[in-house]
């Protein structure tokens, strides 16, 4: 009996402890900006992933690198009296409810200036929302669903392209390929998963398949994270699409590359997105990913052109040891849209920031994207400029294919057959 | 039938008013954290109604928690009806489902039933996640409305929304007391000890074994429903997954099943618990939260078995 006492009040000490040694003090002159992603959970490694583009950049802002890069050159930022961001993180687990709660933390106790973040668009929508009752500037370069913007906030800027402008761009890309090769593709085969992610896309696809005039075959929504998907894939295959479409997080996608090899689907190309760029995708299906086309903001070849791209690609390498991939270098650019508008405002007050964003306007050659700049649209702020490009998985990397401009390495299209292959 | 003595009244006005004061003394994180912990509660207190007293283990619930969610929602955004109406509305439909749900379901016992629960929620999940009119997997965005207590929407403070959740979790307490004292509560517990045997005692098990699940539905939903306007946002997976079912046990459960209390003090404890380990652990990302979670748990249902409340209420038993 006493020997259970004392174990149980031991084990209260320790937890009291361990809850009390919680955030460090604060230093003098920083600007605290809150950061809410996933850190546990399903999506954890994809939260971590963003973390690190987080960190890296404000290590950039706050230390003196020679990089082309908004505050790079000096510590913290000037017109702020040198002052350097802080990041406070707060871990959503994914769940909605929380991205709201975290959020109204940071503003009212962490007393965070500006909110950045969340990655999953439901978590998304929360969070901002908790920011826009509070009038709160929030800045986000992750979260991919159209709605986020359509919902006329006025504290919420996004940096990156959301699903629609991106599924704009596939049928861009379609007739671009026609102009360029003749290659003619009519139908298209849709297959997506169903949450807000997935369906979404689909939503956008179905439209713009539509305006551009390509006949859909297929449409396939099917439940996240099966663990089998022969009767979809075989679904698609009667079907016969030119082009398959496929929308999905990291293990659906591996299982479908999976599915697609063993049931011999070959159409014309692949145009799919999210899962299959995911830093652990390669690594699983190795040469079975070759050929398919993923659209993204970022690849590493693009310092071929942009001498910017491999510095910060570079000293991200050395710093995780871990080649930088998508989702990072999406996380990367919020805090140098927060930085640069926190110092043209000279000050943190969430309306100068707000006003300050309104006017944000960073050349292209000052960001690691292959956009014009970052410059936020007056009513529905999403950034103008952002648009997605197209990858082509080949040898096991991802090179970038389209635009035609920014291409590193020659498209490869039709779909090489699997039996073709050594 | 027994009356609540001076002393129960005493301490349970010194609840009441620390539950009416503590909201405003603390920053909205806490307000947050209180509100949660009375929708758990309210929750609870739903679930004990059928699990606690009649014996039938839901781990369903979060079907009824989405269906009150989104019928208020879906009537607000499509025919602008007011939520006050949505929460009766959805609390009705939830009762009905249940009925319907509950009936074929009527012979089935212990895990039996759980299991029948488990498939009934997943396939409501299922059915939401498809359904356009409803938003399908993207869910609704319930607009932010004026401010006011007819619009049940608050916007500049959380205080209005601490003390409706807190009326709610009142109500369904006297619902939960009303049950367990009368003629109906005797015959749940009748129940759960043995069909057989409340049957040859002239109880219709069949009957009210449905009075018991219609109730519960009906107050999970107005939980439900609650929470759509007060987080705003509500997609078949934050509103009917299986672990909203599954914390809802938890808290009747850990609190101490089968006591009209036993599950508001469940949801004291486990609510606050998993929301500051979060807060103050989590942006590690070491998961470590869930680790002090997941050890007191098991420490509760290893030295208290039969749920804190019963704890508690043993020592107040012993000083008399």
């Amino acid at each position: 009996m006493k020997m259970r006492r004392v174990l149980m009040v031991s084990a209260v000490i320790a937890m009291a402890l361990a809850l009390c040694a919680g955030p460090g003090l604060a230093q003098e002159k920083v600007i605290k900006i809150g950061a809410l992603y996933p850190l546990t959970g399903n999506l954890a490694a994809t939260g971590m992933d963003c973390k690190r583009g987080v960190d890296l950049a404000v290590q950039i802002i706050n230390g003196k690198y020679d990089l082309n890069l908004p505050f790079a050159k000096t510590e913290g930022i000037p017109d702020m009296g040198g002052a350097k961001l802080q990041i406070i993180y707060a871990d959503t687990q994914g769940d909605p409810k929380n991205g709201l709660a975290e959020a109204e933390r940071l503003i009212t106790q962490e007393k965070c200036v500006a909110l950045i973040g969340a990655y999953q668009s439901a978590v998304t929508k929360t969070a901002s929302q908790a920011a826009e009752r509070l009038k709160i500037p929030y800045v986000c370069s992750d979260s991919s669903s159209p709605t986020l913007t359509e919902r006329g906030f006025k504290y919420f800027f996004r940096v990156s392209p959301h699903d629609g402008t991106m599924a704009r761009n596939q049928f861009e890309f379609l007739k671009d390929l026609e102009k360029k090769t003749g290659q003619k593709v009519e139908t298209i085969g849709l297959v997506y998963e169903n949450t807000e992610f997935g369906a979404n896309v689909g939503k956008q696809e179905k439209e713009y398949a539509k305006e551009f005039g390509y006949k859909v075959t297929a449409d396939i929504a099917y439940p996240a994270n099966s663990s089998d998907v022969s009767s979809e894939v075989g679904k698609l295959m009667a079907a016969k699409p030119d082009v398959i479409m496929h929308a999905a997080y990291i293990t659906d996608a591996i299982l479908f590359t999976k599915t697609f090899k063993d049931m011999n689907v070959v159409p014309k190309g692949f145009l799919n997105m999210a899962g299959y760029i995911e830093s652990d995708y390669l690594p699983s299906v190795k040469a079975d990913g070759d050929f398919i086309l993923v659209r993204s903001t970022f690849a590493l070849d693009l310092a071929k052109k942009k001498p910017l791209v491999g510095q910060v690609a570079d000293l991200y390498k050395e710093k995780y040891k871990i080649e930088m991939g998508e989702n990072t270098a999406r996380s990367f650019a919020a805090p140098f849209v927060l930085a640069d508008a926190i110092s043209r405002a000279k000050s943190t007050a969430p309306e100068a920031i707000v006003k300050a964003l309104e006017q944000t306007d960073i050349p292209g050659d000052q960001m690691i994207y292959p956009w014009q700049g970052i410059k936020f649209d007056p009513t529905t702020h999403q950034n103008i400029y952002a648009k997605a490009m197209l990858v082509q998985i080949q040898d096991q990397h991802y090179y970038t294919v389209w635009p035609w401009e920014a291409a590193s390495r020659e498209l490869v299209w039709p779909f090489p057959a699997w039996k073709d292959r050594k | 039938m027994r009356n609540i003595t001076g002393k129960q009244l005493i301490v349970g006005g010194a609840v009441l008013a620390v539950l009416i004061i503590l909201p405003l003394l603390i920053p909205p994180f806490g307000q947050h954290v209180v509100i949660l912990t009375l929708i758990f509660a309210m929750c609870g207190v739903a679930w004990n109604i059928m699990g606690g007293y009649a014996g039938m283990f839901s781990f369903g619930q979060a079907a009824f928690f989405g269906i009150g969610a989104y019928t208020s929602s879906f009537l607000l955004m499509t025919f602008n009806v007011s939520p006050w109406i949505g929460l009766v509305a959805g609390g009705i439909l939830s009762s009905l489902m249940a009925a319907a749900i509950g009936y074929p379901c009527s012979k089935l016992r212990g895990h039996y039933f759980a299991i029948a629960s488990i498939a009934f929620a997943e396939i409501v999940r299922i059915f939401f996640n498809n359904w356009e009119m409803v938003g399908a997997a993207e869910g609704l965005t319930i607009p932010m409305r004026q401010e006011s207590l007819a619009n049940f929407t608050f916007n500049s403070s959380k205080l209005p929304y601490c003390y409706i959740i807190l009326a709610f979790v009142l109500f369904a307490l006297a619902v939960c007391r009303l049950v367990s004292t009368s003629k109906m509560g005797y015959y749940f517990r009748a129940i759960k000890e043995s069909h057989e045997v409340a049957q040859v005692l002239g109880v219709n098990v069949v009957r009210y074994r449905l009075y018991a699940i219609m109730i519960s539905a009906f107050l999970t939903s107005m939980a439900g429903t609650f929470y759509a306007q007060y987080i705003l946002y509500i997609d078949p997976a934050s509103v009917m997954v299986l672990a909203i079912s599954v914390q809802i046990v938890l808290v009747a459960m850990l609190g101490g099943a089968n006591t009209v209390l036993g599950p508001v003090v469940g949801a004291a404890i486990l609510i606050p618990l998993s929301e500051y380990s979060r807060a103050w652990l989590g942006y590690k990302g070491t998961g470590f939260d869930m680790i002090i979670y997941g050890v007191l748990i098991t420490a509760i249902s290893m030295y208290r078995p039969n749920g804190v409340w019963g704890a508690l209420a043993g020592v107040v038993r012993r000083e008399k």
